[in-house]
């Protein structure tokens, strides 16, 4: 393994994917909790402002009260009043004549740096709170009828603090949410980029050979959890694949291995013993035979694997010629050990087929047909329509295979004999499932009470 | 006969070389395709035996090139790929016969000799004759020393085939590809059983056998000596 690959180390945590999330993950929550509390900010900091407003407004409408009922002496009197009471400033008061003569309030003169917004005037004064400090007012002028002017107005300071109180607490607030960010984001990022580690772990071990390794599942049932049984599930596909192709292979090694030691052992005789030319030519051709039967083993073992590798070289067949040709192939060989052979073959079908290689097949059913049938039985090629398309099936009389082994008499090299006294590679029947599936045709094993009965049922367009 | 080998493999070549002067053939070996082609082209041979992969130029190619070049020499070509395909394509591509590796050399040495008489016959004949065994070829019937012998068709085509070839091996996979027309392996002695039965019908009553035996190899139609 190159630590490259490997994760999790500092360094390579800032080109990390973990990184890289929690990162745009913070940005996008940053910029939300921002604008939300800018939000928050400015509409309370309006509402502040216009409640301080409203106090002015109440202070008017208290005051312009006490002028309609008591004229403008009255208005004086409350004026001077409530100036007098408020020691700290925070409502301001001014009533002018209209020679703007000072007659009451707390301010000492009309406001010289005053601004107008909206109809309200803005204007800074020295308060008197503790200690001595300069403070913004807004106020509002009203005119009398009678040419008096009155300024009533109210500091902004209260409401300042209050809002830079609210704007600390945002600010505090955006910064702790921030820090949550950044940490939920990591551990957020770290959990599944975990999962994700965990699986390329288990994918490397996997490379690593350890073919049992599977991805383990948190059962939270979500997209990793299905991603992890899908991979599961390929391996042991591949699994059931590899263990398929090395019980082949072990299989052709072990059988090809047996004929070779014969044939090697045969020769090894021959040269140690004082044999005369009759002998070793009689050697010769045992030893001619014994390659022979290893170039057909050869011959059926590619002709199987072409078998499952090619669905080249497909024509329109008439199986009844197929079948009918057979039949007249092995005719002799049955009728010299005593075995009726029959035909009952539909005319007018056809199947899309490699016509070599099914009557290969075919001729392998017939074969062993007439191999495991005694004297005196009966083996039977039909050939009929089927529900489905064309089935052939080969019957005989013979003592069939048990329920519980016909699946396995389909592998390669397995033979039911197990002393192997009948001739025979055990490649037959794995050509015919081989063929079988080759043309998409389903093979059957069944009873044929007694005997065997093997069935391929073609697909009408196949 | 004279015999062109194109082949790569050395230690195949060498055996094969072996076999076919011990069997009485001159042979010419050349182990690329450009040497190949080469030697096809300026020497006469009766048979070229040709494997499909070589280096420098494929068999193929080179089979099509002396084909252009209206060379009919009788091809062999050796493979060892052997679907059905691949037969098509070099029987398509000029060869007159095709062989799977791994063969038998009993297999290639009979199928060479089948190929340099195919060269030397040539015209329609209508009657086959070896020794006093007769083949109407029209009437569809046989004669032995003046008898008439009831063939199946079967067993028509099959003596015909070993007629043709009189004198020569004929293996029983060429019989199968010949006779019955399937290129595939019998599991058992099928050929035998056909060719017991034929005998019984062609030898049985007459002197001297004429359908002989060869260990390891087949059969092959003639006069016992």
């Amino acid at each position: 393994m190159r630590p490259a690959s490997r994760p999790a180390a500092l360094p390579s945590l800032l080109k990390s994917t973990t990184f890289r999330l929690a990162l745009s993950y913070l940005g996008i929550f940053t910029v939300s909790a921002v604008a939300l509390l800018a939000l928050v900010s400015w509409s309370t900091s309006t509402f502040i402002e216009w409640q301080v407003q409203e106090t002015v407004e109440a202070e008017a409408v208290g005051l312009s009260e006490q002028y309609r009922e008591r004229g403008i002496k009255g208005l004086a009197e409350i004026v001077g009043e409530r100036a007098r009471s408020d020691t700290e400033r925070r409502t301001v008061y001014l009533l002018v004549s209209p020679q703007d003569e000072r007659i009451a309030g707390n301010l000492f003169g009309w406001p010289a740096d005053e601004l107008e917004v909206d109809g309200w005037l803005r204007f800074s004064i020295e308060r008197v709170g503790e200690g001595r400090f300069a403070t913004e007012v807004t106020a509002r002028n009203y005119t009398l009828p009678d040419g008096y002017r009155l300024l009533v107005g109210r500091s902004l300071h209260d409401a300042k603090r209050v809002k830079s109180a609210i704007n600390r607490a945002l600010a505090w607030g955006l910064a702790l949410t921030i820090l949550l960010g950044i940490v939920g984001g990591y551990l957020t990022s770290r959990h599944l980029l975990q999962r994700v580690y965990a699986m390329s772990r288990t994918a490397r071990r996997i490379v690593g050979g350890d073919m049992t390794s599977r991805m383990s599942s948190s059962g939270a049932g979500d997209e990793f959890d299905q991603l992890a049984e899908t991979f599961n599930e390929m391996m042991d596909q591949i699994e059931r694949l590899v263990e398929s192709i090395r019980t082949v292979t072990d299989n052709v090694a072990h059988d090809l291995r047996t004929p070779l030691n014969r044939l090697r052992s045969r020769i090894d005789v021959a040269l140690l013993s004082d044999t005369d030319a009759a002998g070793l030519r009689q050697t010769l051709e045992e030893t001619q035979a014994e390659a022979d039967n290893l170039l057909a083993t050869f011959n059926a073992l590619l002709t199987i694997s072409h078998a499952e590798s090619s669905t080249e070289g497909f024509e329109l067949v008439d199986p009844a010629r197929l079948a009918a040709d057979a039949v007249e192939l092995y005719e002799p060989l049955a009728e010299e050990k005593g075995i009726v052979i029959r035909l009952d073959a539909a005319p007018d079908l056809t199947i899309k087929a490699e016509r070599h290689l099914l009557f290969q097949a075919l001729a392998n059913l017939v074969d062993n047909a007439i191999k495991y049938t005694p004297a005196g039985g009966t083996a039977t090629v039909t050939v009929a329509a089927a529900p489905t398309g064309v089935a052939i099936t080969v019957a005989d009389s013979g003592p069939g295979i048990p329920p519980a082994s016909r699946e396995a008499v389909l592998d390669r090299f397995v033979r039911l004999d197990s002393t192997r006294s009948t001739p025979g590679n055990g490649l037959g029947l794995a050509l015919v499932a081989a063929v079988a599936r080759q043309h998409g045709a389903a093979l059957t094993l069944g009873d044929n009470d007694p005997g065997l009965r093997i069935t391929l049922a073609f697909r009408a367009d196949s | 006969m004279r015999i062109l080998l194109i082949e790569d493999d050395q230690e195949a070549a060498a055996y094969m070389a072996k076999g076919l002067k011990e069997a009485g053939h001159t042979v010419d070996h050349a182990a690329n395709g450009t040497d190949g082609l080469f030697l096809a082209t300026s020497e006469r041979y009766d048979v070229m035996v040709v494997d499909r992969m070589l280096p420098g130029l494929d068999g193929l190619s080179i089979i099509q090139s002396i084909r252009a070049a209206g060379n009919a020499t009788p091809v062999l070509v050796l493979s060892a790929l052997g679907k059905v395909d691949d037969r098509v394509k070099g029987l398509k591509a000029g060869g007159d016969d095709y062989m799977v590796k791994p063969y038998a050399f009993a297999e290639l040495s009979a199928r060479i000799e089948a190929l340099g008489r195919r060269s030397g016959g040539g015209q329609a004949e209508t009657r086959l004759r070896v020794e006093d065994l007769e083949m109407d070829l029209l009437a569809r019937t046989v004669q032995r020393a003046g008898k008439a012998i009831d063939l199946q068709p079967r067993e028509f085509r099959l003596l015909e085939y070993l007629m043709r070839h009189a004198g020569q091996v004929v293996t029983r996979t060429m019989l199968l590809e010949n006779v019955w027309e399937y290129h595939f392996d019998p599991q058992t002695n099928l050929i035998d059983v056909h060719i017991s039965r034929l005998r019984q019908k062609v030898d049985k009553d007459f002197d001297p056998p004429l359908i002989q035996t060869v260990r390891g190899s087949g059969y092959s139609l003639r006069a016992a000596r």
